[in-house]
């Protein structure tokens, strides 16, 4: 019986030792069709994250005839190696785009592994000569909200319901506090941390939890609409976040950021298929795209910058702005929002002086955040209220 | 007055070793029969389904890679749990045990400051410490108490799992990982060999086949190992035979813990090469390689075969999940279907059903 | 002031989240009582999840919703007591095989239920006047449901049954002595059967409140570890009902507080706290008599057959 057992394993090892040559990579040739592949962390049915890259995908499909997509969901991390190579070898893609920070490291592997093909990792940092990075970033549109949702107000106490204290978050966070700030320097930031990216019982609680702090406007880092639903049952205004969020609160979501991942993947398949993007010069190709690129919007809904429910509520409140005079905070979103839509970007939520919450300066005078500074980002901005681990 | 029952069960003499491999297999087809039926439900064809798990999971390189990689914890594990379910030891636990031994591997590889050459050893022997400590406790607990170990030991699960989260995001959060809630990348020296181009840590494996064939030889040809067989089939007898319950427990436990704990060591050192979120380092190894050790009839060498059977399963069930868009728990659909006919035909094995208007 | 409305809110969130831990303690209490050990409850409640929300989104009935979440969480509970009694299989393993399967299949059943939103959830209720009793009012009587209300009637109910009646009196001597309960011409396995089925019922109707109710929506997984909270609160609660019902919403409350508390106190701490307790608990009832009066019911995963041994 032992020595079955055995013999078993040892041919077992044999094999593999056997049939450990690396695979037949073919590169792509511009022009042939092609297989793209693209790695979800979560369900595509999160109406959050995932689904909107999974909504980019189904555009990029429909827009090139040239094109086969598959996709897989719900990776968790630590796997993404296996399923880029499942990608690659088994339904023969040619690019796999993976869309978690924390698949990085994996997909370096694979680039690694695979240097014949193309990688592209969302919101990470490291590149490889076949593997670039692409971010398609909300703090434009979460400092416009903030500036709305510090007019909206009444208690002075706007909440922020975060996934993960990462830069990504903290990032937002600030923007939308230095928002909130512009319009009524009284009004405090309060944010709680529900350390999942997906969870909408622990969304509820902690959107209960800060209704019950008294914190009347809401907005949020988790991939559901749950924060939406509970404040508009209390009849609170809140902000969408990532996908169109109207229907499930048409009188109570104010806003939102919309993702259009779009932008970047039609860019970045046209590209390859052109062949101006192969497996050898991407170590310097990162997508950093915000308003202008258009790949990111604000709105409830697509085309639905501002609720009409809470125009003229806006359009009621007036702010002194040194350079605009004075202004309605209505009009005053519209303006910032085509300043930052500018090719030239001519204002930006991050640029100086801004101050820490210990009241430390922390970008001058007349500069701005560079990108690394945003990506890096563990501080948190002035009017921040609440745990903020990290915390430099 | 008595009411007549339907039917009596009684017990038959132990069967033997072929009637229970072919009973087992029998089992596992009616498992994937049933499974069939829901993927029909769901509108896939449940034989396109399956041609494309056997085709996935052991018709490709990297699907067979892919199963004996899989294959590895539940083999670590699968021991263990042999060992402890033959003295009646029910460790539910080790997926706490698994996630403690990733956790001191972890704490080895970034902090202990050790040479380079001595990090991977000392990884292995903290994870299987830690791995047996956190077995440890429902032992004692068990054994001198008499508290139920099956609850004891799902409860370590969780606080193990709340560990790990306090230490990623708190204490141990890398500080070149930008904030996001991981410790840093392992020091190379501290990651485990790979075979190739494949994701299989070799350390691990043969270590695992190594303590297969060790703990076979410990259950059948050495005095604890009779100790411990003693005091699961009566432990009353064990008792008056003057075996310390108390010690064979606390082996047990050491052992399958360890065991599990050192499953935890490859997973963090030789797939992942960080500590991470505790979903994200075992996907249900613990619970699964009760399966395994069920299914090998406690027999710590047919873990072998039977780890790589449940190797077979996770590596089709990925392969579905990309060609057919299935949700992840599918695997475990699997899993439970296979346990429940497992349990259903050792019934049908061990005891005759008899059918009578008999009063009694 | 202000104390007040914190302290208010933290109630009610309590009895909101605190309603299906409740309702499948009191379920799993029976089931434990009598003898048998359900480790399915995860299983039962994420079926009873999918069940009502997907009968509530194609009939728009979340009534017939919970109604269907019953049926399935019993099913499920038979085909456990059926192995774990009849045929007197390993109860642990049994349990554990029918989680991984409710987990399974919900997944794969409910593939395409995900994101969308439920059109009528139960509704929440604000009884008038007795709102306006100051302090208790806005608690019990603004913005709970009667799914909610039902639970307080249960723990009444299986209190007093439990406590005071014969069948109560029958279901603990089952599960502390069989043999005896038989001689006494109780018929142990119908009981073990009923308690069963009991405590699957009660685990489907909290895992359908948690989808139709608590957050109307499905999400696969949504249940996310509550029935094992739910085994743990069992033996916190003495498997006693009226206790289980003090552990369920002490756990709801730990469970918001970590929410509310975050700036101060660790979220994993509190989270982890209702399985350290419940092992703490059964170390403190672990000596001698105490665990006679306070323990585990005796036969508890131990099949019951005439005459053997």
């Amino acid at each position: 019986m032992k020595t079955r057992f055995v013999l078993i394993g040892v041919v077992l090892l044999g094999l593999i030792f056997g049939l450990s040559m690396l695979t037949a990579a073919k590169e792509y040739v511009p022009g042939d069709l092609l297989k793209a592949g693209f790695i979800y962390v979560g369900p595509i049915g999160d109406l959050g994250w995932s689904y909107a890259h999974d909504e980019a995908r189904r555009i990029c499909e429909d827009a090139f005839p040239w094109l086969e997509t598959v996709y897989v969901e719900s990776v968790p991390e630590g796997e993404e190696g296996l399923f880029i190579d499942k990608l690659i070898l088994d339904e023969g893609c040619d690019v796999v785009f993976t869309t978690s920070f924390g698949f990085m490291d994996g997909t370096l592997d694979a680039a690694q592994r695979h240097p014949d093909k193309i990688l592209a990792h969302c919101s990470g940092f490291k590149r490889n000569a076949n593997m670039m990075t692409y971010m398609a970033d909300f703090y434009q549109i979460y400092y416009l909200n903030g500036l709305i949702a510090g007019a909206l107000t009444k208690s002075h106490k706007v909440a922020y319901v975060g996934a993960f204290p990462i830069p990504e978050v903290k990032r937002h966070m600030g923007a939308f506090a230095i928002g909130v700030q512009e319009v009524d320097p009284a009004t405090g930031l309060n944010v709680r941390w529900i350390y999942e990216w997906f969870s909408p019982t622990a969304a509820k609680e902690a959107t209960e939890a800060l209704i019950a702090d008294g914190c009347d406007v809401f907005a949020f880092t988790e991939d559901s609409p749950t924060v939406v639903q509970v404040a508009a049952e209390s009849d609170l205004p809140s902000f969408g976040h990532y996908s169109p969020m109207y229907d499930f609160g048409p009188d109570h979501v104010v806003s939102g950021q919309i993702a259009h991942w779009e932008a970047i993947y039609l860019d970045f398949l046209a590209k390859v298929y052109a062949g101006a993007y192969t497996a050898h010069n991407l170590a310097d190709v990162n997508y950093w795209w915000l308003l202008k690129e258009g790949a990111v919007e604000m709105g409830a809904k697509p085309g639905m910058l501002i609720n009409p429910v809470y125009e003229d509520e806006l359009k009621a409140v007036i702010v002194n702005d040194p350079i605009l005079g004075t202004i309605s905070v209505y009009d005053l979103v519209m303006k910032r929002l085509e300043q930052m839509s500018d090719a030239s970007m001519v204002v930006d939520p991050f640029q100086g002086p801004i101050y820490d919450r210990k009241l430390n300066l922390r970008v001058p005078e007349g500069l701005r955040m560079s990108e690394f500074e945003l990506t890096t980002m563990e501080w948190a901005v002035k009017g921040i209220v609440g745990p903020w681990p990290g915390e430099q | 007055m008595k009411k007549p029952s339907l039917f009596r069960v009684e017990r038959r003499p132990v069967p033997s070793g072929h009637v229970v491999v072919l009973v087992s297999i029998l089992a596992i087809f009616a498992a994937l029969l049933v499974a069939g039926i829901f993927f029909q439900a769901y509108g896939v064809s449940a034989i396109r389904a399956y041609q494309l798990i056997v085709k996935g999971a052991l018709g490709s390189k990297l699907g067979l890679t892919e199963t004996v990689r899989r294959a590895i914890p539940l083999l670590l594990c699968g021991v263990g749990l042999t060992i402890a379910f033959r003295a009646l030891f029910w460790n539910i636990g080790a997926e706490g045990q698994l996630l403690l031994g990733g956790v001191a591997a972890a704490g080895v590889a970034l902090f202990s400051g050790l040479p380079n050459v001595l990090l991977l050893p000392a990884m292995f022997i903290a994870g299987f410490l830690a791995g047996a400590l956190w077995g440890l406790i429902p032992a004692a607990l068990k054994a001198r108490l008499g508290i139920n170990d099956v609850i004891t030991t799902l409860m370590m699960n969780y606080i193990a799992i709340y560990l790990v989260e306090w230490l990623i995001h708190g204490p141990w959060r890398g500080p070149t990982m930008r904030g996001f809630a991981y410790t840093d990348k392992f020091p190379s020296a501290a990651t485990l060999p790979t075979i190739s181009w494949t994701r299989i840590h070799w350390p691990t494996l043969l270590l695992g086949l190594a303590l297969a064939v060790l703990a076979y030889l410990l259950i059948t040809r050495t005095r604890a190992g009779f100790e411990i067989r003693v005091v699961g089939e009566n432990p009353d007898a064990a008792r008056f035979a003057g075996i310390s319950v108390l010690k064979t427990t606390l082996l047990v436990m050491i052992i399958s813990g360890g065991l599990a704990g050192l499953a935890g060591v490859g997973e963090v050192a030789g797939i992942h090469k960080m500590l991470l979120g505790p979903t994200h380092i075992s996907m249900g190894y613990g619970y699964t390689a009760i399966i395994v050790a069920w299914l090998a009839r406690r027999n710590p060498l047919a873990v072998i075969v039977t780890s790589l059977l449940f190797g077979v399963i996770m590596s089709g069930g990925d392969v579905i999940r990309v060609s057919l868009g299935l949700p992840f728990q599918v695997i475990n659909l699997f899993n439970g279907l296979i346990l429940f006919f497992l349990i259903g035909s050792e019934l049908l094995m061990h005891y005759k059903i008899s059918f009578s208007f008999r009063r009694q | 002031m202000g104390w007040e409305i914190w302290v208010i809110v933290t109630l009610s969130r309590t009895l909101a989240y605190g309603t299906p831990l409740l309702l499948a303690t009191l379920g799993e209490i029976y089931a434990e009582r009598s003898g048998v050990l359900n480790l399915g409850i995860e299983g039962m409640m994420i079926m009873g999840a999918y069940a009502a929300f997907s009968t509530a989104y194609t009939t728009g009935s979340p009534w017939l919703g919970i109604m269907v979440a019953a049926l399935v969480g019993g099913a499920f509970s038979l085909i456990h007591a059926f192995a774990s009694i009849t045929l007197k299989a390993n109860q642990v393993v049994s349990g554990l095989s029918l989680t991984m399967l409710g987990l399974g299949l919900s997944g794969v059943l409910g593939r395409g239920w995900e994101g969308k939103p439920l059109p009528v959830s139960i509704p929440e209720i604000t009884v008038p006047g007795l709102s306006k009793i100051p302090f208790l009012g806005p608690v019990l009587f603004e913005g709970q449901n009667l799914i909610v209300y039902f639970s307080f009637l249960l723990v009444v109910v299986m209190w007093y049954i439990l406590y005071r009646t014969r069948i109560g009196i029958a279901v603990r001597a089952v599960g502390e002595n069989p043999a005896t309960a038989d001689s006494l011409g109780i018929n142990v396995n119908k009981v073990r059967y009923l308690c069963t089925i009991v405590g699957g019922v009660l685990a489907g109707i909290a895992g359908g409140y948690l989808s139709v109710a608590y957050r109307p929506a499905w999400t696969e997984g949504m249940t996310g570890g509550m029935g094992w909270i739910v085994i743990a609160l069992t033996i916190f609660a003495f498997w006693n009902p009226a206790i289980g019902m003090l552990g369920a919403y002490l756990f709801a409350a730990l469970y918001h507080l970590s929410f509310r508390l975050q700036p101060w106190v660790s979220p994993e701490l509190l989270k982890a706290m209702p399985y350290a307790f419940a092992i703490l608990v059964l170390i403190a009832v672990s000596r001698g008599t105490l665990q006679k009066k306070m323990g585990a019911p005796a036969a508890l995963t131990l099949p019951y057959s005439r005459g053997e041994e």
